[in-house]
């Protein structure tokens, strides 16, 4: 009962968090709200008894990919002079292709009226984790580091280009 | 509880963002919109999934967000210094 409640209350606090994000003219404050959503996510992975995946989101999402949201964000100071103006047609095409996504979604999902998830708290242990990725994974998981590494790469040659470049 | 709430929580979410995503024309703006589309389909995964398959499957789709980011944002400040805005609408030459 109390889990279910934290789940609304949580996602409820994500939604708005974004929808205020849509509204933001400010970078670091829509960056800042943006890790508002991610760390209610964190409170949704913790209620949904994903403890491993709530602790990585704070550290990786929260923490990694916001630092760097925020680096960009301070480095490019186009990102604070551009004042976003976009058409007023635009803004009403898009609202209206994200109403429609969410329509269709919930539409054909509606078979899933039927299931029940497993209320209550339980612990999900690193090693159950662990042997699904070190498992039946395992290719996965081995392509993801070369995934990793070409991002890696990617990112190191795109930033080094200008010094290079004569 | 019941399933489908908790997709439709994690589709409300992804509508959110998408919207986002779809109107604003920043490129910094439109990659954390990005970042919170894949945020909900992860929460999607973890709560439908069978249990610790799902989770792993959500791990792994953390690293490649990272990776995404990463990538994301090294071409955000190469595009800042080459075509000196950020935003979509002021970039149309191909050859920068």
């Amino acid at each position: 009962m109390i889990l279910t409640a934290a789940i609304y209350i949580l996602s409820a606090l994500a939604a708005l968090a974004t929808l205020l994000m849509l509204f933001e003219r400010n970078p670091v404050k829509a960056a800042m709200l943006m890790l508002a959503a991610l760390l209610s996510t964190a409170g949704i992975y913790l209620a949904l008894s994903a403890q491993l995946l709530a602790a990585l989101q704070v550290i990786l999402y929260a923490g990694a990919i916001m630092t760097l949201f925020i680096v960009a964000v301070t480095v490019t100071p186009q990102a604070w002079r551009d004042r976003p103006a976009p058409g007023r047609m635009a803004r009403v095409l898009g609202l209206a292709a994200a109403v429609v996504i969410l329509a269709e979604l919930l539409k054909v999902s509606a078979s899933l009226k039927i299931f029940t998830i497993g209320a209550g708290f339980e612990e999900t242990g690193t090693l159950a984790i662990a042997r699904e990725l070190f498992g039946r994974f395992i290719f996965q998981f081995e392509l993801l580091g070369l995934v990793i590494l070409a991002s890696i790469v990617g990112a190191a040659a795109l930033a080094l280009k200008k010094r290079t470049a004569p | 509880m019941n399933a489908y709430p908790l997709a439709a929580i994690s589709y409300a979410l992804f509508a959110l963002a998408a919207a986002g995503f779809l109107t604003c024309g920043s490129l910094v703006r439109m990659l954390m919109f990005l970042e919170l589309m894949l945020n909900a389909a992860n929460i999607a995964i973890v709560a439908l999934g069978p249990q610790p398959a799902s989770q792993a499957y959500a791990l792994m789709l953390f690293a490649v967000a990272a990776a995404e980011a990463g990538v994301g944002l090294a071409l955000i400040i190469a595009m800042a210094s080459a075509f000196k805005t950020l935003e979509a609408e002021n970039i149309k030459d191909l050859k920068g």
